[in-house]
């Protein structure tokens, strides 16, 4: 995966290389050499490939090229793997939130039974100066709010606990 | 480099209610920057224009390249000293272009008290003349000052870091063979002299400029000696007879022009070399930063949306995402050029602190500059954190951060307080260029806890003598105490005492950066070296 090219909106995986006489195209079916020569027209190369020239014209932008060739125009975007694969180890959200420090509450938002939605605030507090807002976790029901406003905690205090969910 | 993907809401009321009370700081900033610069009485006005002499303003304009960024340190220096009328303390400095190199440049402001010397003034010049050698980049001195402010001498001349240490700054610069010039535009009396003369090339103004260890009324109570401006130091004799002067020119242009060419004469040095890549404007607008720093300065923010709107491209390669994550540690561009940034996203606890220590060794490994974001109340306090030897992990962030080799930059985007501000590199730490926004705020704690703990001291004092104290008494020894200690961690404080070289503009920031970093590659960077580390 080292690089993820969509033509058109279908994705292939292939990567340019050079053989030390030629660039060579790797892709998952094999390797195919290849020749792009600059012909002087602004934006113009001329193509050799599997023993077929053709002449084509780039334009390169920070997200896709396009290339003219044969009378029509193709779109080729560039995706960055790391980009698609990240987020893919998130996991779902926990059901508490856990005290990032001691400190102070300042107020809370809701109470137990609210259903909440993702990112939603439930409480401030205040540590070493700061407040600091929580959010829900995940959506779904409150089921603790254990400290109430103006209440110290210490470090690693459940803060809120949702309830569990259903599967 | 992947792109940070905002979670802004631009239509969110907290944005917009962000958003309106930033503007409104800035409306105060932009006017109050725009007065020091420009607003002069009229007496003063009327006074270069009789002494047929231009204005700084239109003298750095003539020097400059056309087009070229200028990058003014602390133009609001002094504000809040001297009644406020010594704008800008009666100096301007910068970096600028010149023949397409940057230069430094230390310029009298004559329509302030004459270009005297105040103790604001030395600070000011003192400090431009450390960041040339710091970054070895070449002077322009333009000349035009009545001499130190005499009611004030004790602050201006006898100490380590006052009027001596302008010239000895000169002669280290002669000495580390980085080239400067004067160009005299009005006059170098006594200690001033010396700034024309410790220059390698020295231009006097014919008519306005004069050089002498003594003027015309000092001369003659000390000798009864009578004698004009002109002979005594004028151009024409210092450049015919003393040989103290090294060019002759007819007019203000004539003077610049003539600079203009030196300078394009002097050699070049090739830049150090650091990794870039082609240079991307930010993705996401910088203007969104008013909207994302909380009118409540006691509000959480995250860093990286701070980041997402002055990096190239808003790419930032994050380092350790899960772990210490009140530190926010990476890499991105800025200007093409790649630099490692620390950003505070909450308290330094001590895994926050290993991070930012690591880190840094990384980015002096391979030569990256680092950026520091603060937003910093301080390293835990408390029993656990004691225990778990918070303090021995703090050491090996500042051991780290003061080690360090590579060019740093500060910004003190919001709270700067405690040790926390030396950790992230804070005025005492060298940091190339360091700078402020308008709403941040800097000392040893935050305004309520030193309020508190001095009402605290003071309560107990009486106490002990055996007085009670209602309520109201206690207010009224914590108000006045709360109100001074508010406006003494301002930000127009800060910039008014130097402690930094310049409240910017939050978009600014990025060309701030950027030109910080650029000029800064003028010096080659050392090879990693360290004390030693409390493991």
């Amino acid at each position: 995966m080292q690089r993820i090219f969509q033509i058109d909106g279908e994705e292939t995986e292939c990567w340019l290389g050079h053989d030390g006489s030629r660039f060579v195209l790797n892709t998952p079916n094999g390797t195919v050499a290849c020749q792009l020569d600059p012909t002087g027209l602004p934006g113009g190369y001329t193509l050799r490939a599997k023993g077929v020239v053709r002449e084509l014209r780039l334009a390169v932008g920070p997200e896709a090229t396009f290339v003219h060739m044969n009378g029509r125009t193709y779109e080729v975007g560039r995706v960055d793997p790391a980009e698609r694969l990240a987020g893919s180890d998130g996991g779902t959200g926990d059901d508490r939130l856990v005290a990032p420090m001691p400190g102070v509450v300042v107020s809370v938002a809701v109470k137990p039974g609210d259903t909440v939605e993702e990112g939603q605030p439930l409480l401030v507090i205040e540590s070493m100066k700061l407040e600091t807002t929580l959010t829900a976790p995940r959506d779904g029901v409150v089921a603790e709010m254990p400290f109430a406003e103006g209440d110290s905690f210490g470090l690693k205090d459940i803060l809120a606990q949702l309830a569990p969910e259903e599967e | 480099m992947r792109r940070i993907e905002s979670q802004i809401d631009t239509n969110a009321a907290d944005y917009k209610a962000n958003y309106a009370a930033m503007s409104e700081r800035l409306k105060e900033f932009h006017a109050r920057q725009h007065a020091a610069r420009f607003e002069r009485p009229q007496r003063d006005i009327d006074r270069l224009a009789r002494q047929n002499k231009l204005g700084v303003r239109e003298r750095l304009k003539l020097l400059l390249d056309p087009g070229t960024p200028f990058l003014e340190f602390s133009t609001l220096a002094a504000c809040r000293e001297y009644d406020g009328v010594v704008p800008g303390a009666a100096v301007v400095t910068g970096i600028g272009i010149v023949q397409g190199r940057e230069v430094a440049i230390h310029a009298n402001d004559a329509s302030v008290k004459g270009g005297a010397w105040y103790p604001h003034t030395v600070k000011k010049v003192v400090r431009l003349l450390d960041v040339a050698l710091e970054n070895r980049l070449p002077v322009v001195h333009i000349c035009d000052s009545a001499g130190g402010f005499l009611p004030l001498q004790h602050g201006v001349f006898p100490d380590r870091y006052l009027g001596g240490r302008v010239f000895r700054n000169q002669v280290k610069l002669s000495q580390a063979n980085i080239p400067q010039i004067a160009v005299v535009g009005g006059h170098c009396t006594a200690g001033g002299a010396y700034v024309p003369t410790l220059s390698d090339y020295n231009i006097i103004i014919e008519g306005t400029g004069a050089i002498f260890l003594g003027g015309p009324p000092l001369v003659k109570a000390a000798t009864g000696e009578e004698v004009g401006v002109q002979e005594l130091g004028g151009a024409v004799m210092h450049t015919s007879v003393s040989g103290t002067g090294d060019y002759r020119a007819a007019t203000e242009q004539h003077a610049f022009s003539l600079a203009r060419e030196i300078v394009g004469q002097w050699k070049r040095t090739p830049k150090t070399i650091i990794e870039t890549a082609a240079y991307e404007e930010p993705y996401y607008d910088p203007e969104e930063l008013y909207g994302i720093i909380p009118k409540d300065r006691k509000t959480q923010f995250d860093m990286r949306e701070v980041l997402a709107r002055i990096v190239d491209g808003s790419r930032f390669h994050e380092y350790q995402p899960d772990y210490g994550t009140t530190m926010v540690c990476g890499f991105a561009h800025i200007w093409g050029y790649k630099v490692g940034i620390l950003a505070n996203n909450g308290v330094l606890f001590n895994d926050s602190s290993l991070k930012a220590a690591h880190f840094m060794q990384l980015c002096n490994q391979n030569r990256t500059p680092l950026v520091f974001f603060q937003n910093i109340t301080g390293y835990m306090v408390g029993r656990e954190y004691e225990e778990r030897g918070i303090a021995k992990d703090g050491a090996k962030m500042l051991m780290a951060q003061g080690g360090s080799v590579v060019p740093k930059f500060t910004v003190i985007a919001n709270a700067s307080y405690g040790a926390g501000n030396y950790g992230m590199c804070g005025r005492a730490w060298d940091a190339r260029t360091l700078f402020m926004w308008p709403q941040a705020e800097i000392g040893v704690m935050g305004a309520d806890q030193a309020a508190n703990t001095m009402a605290d001291v003071k309560i107990r004092q009486l106490q002990r003598e055996g007085k009670e104290l209602t309520e109201e008494e206690i207010a009224a020894i914590r108000e006045p105490v709360l109100e001074k200690y508010k406006r003494d961690v301002e930000a127009y404080t800060s910039t008014s005492e130097l402690w930094d070289d310049g409240i910017l503009d939050p978009a600014d920031t990025r060309n701030a950066l950027g030109m910080s970093i650029s000029a800064s590659l003028n010096a080659p960077i050392d090879d990693p070296h360290y004390g030693i580390f409390r493991l």
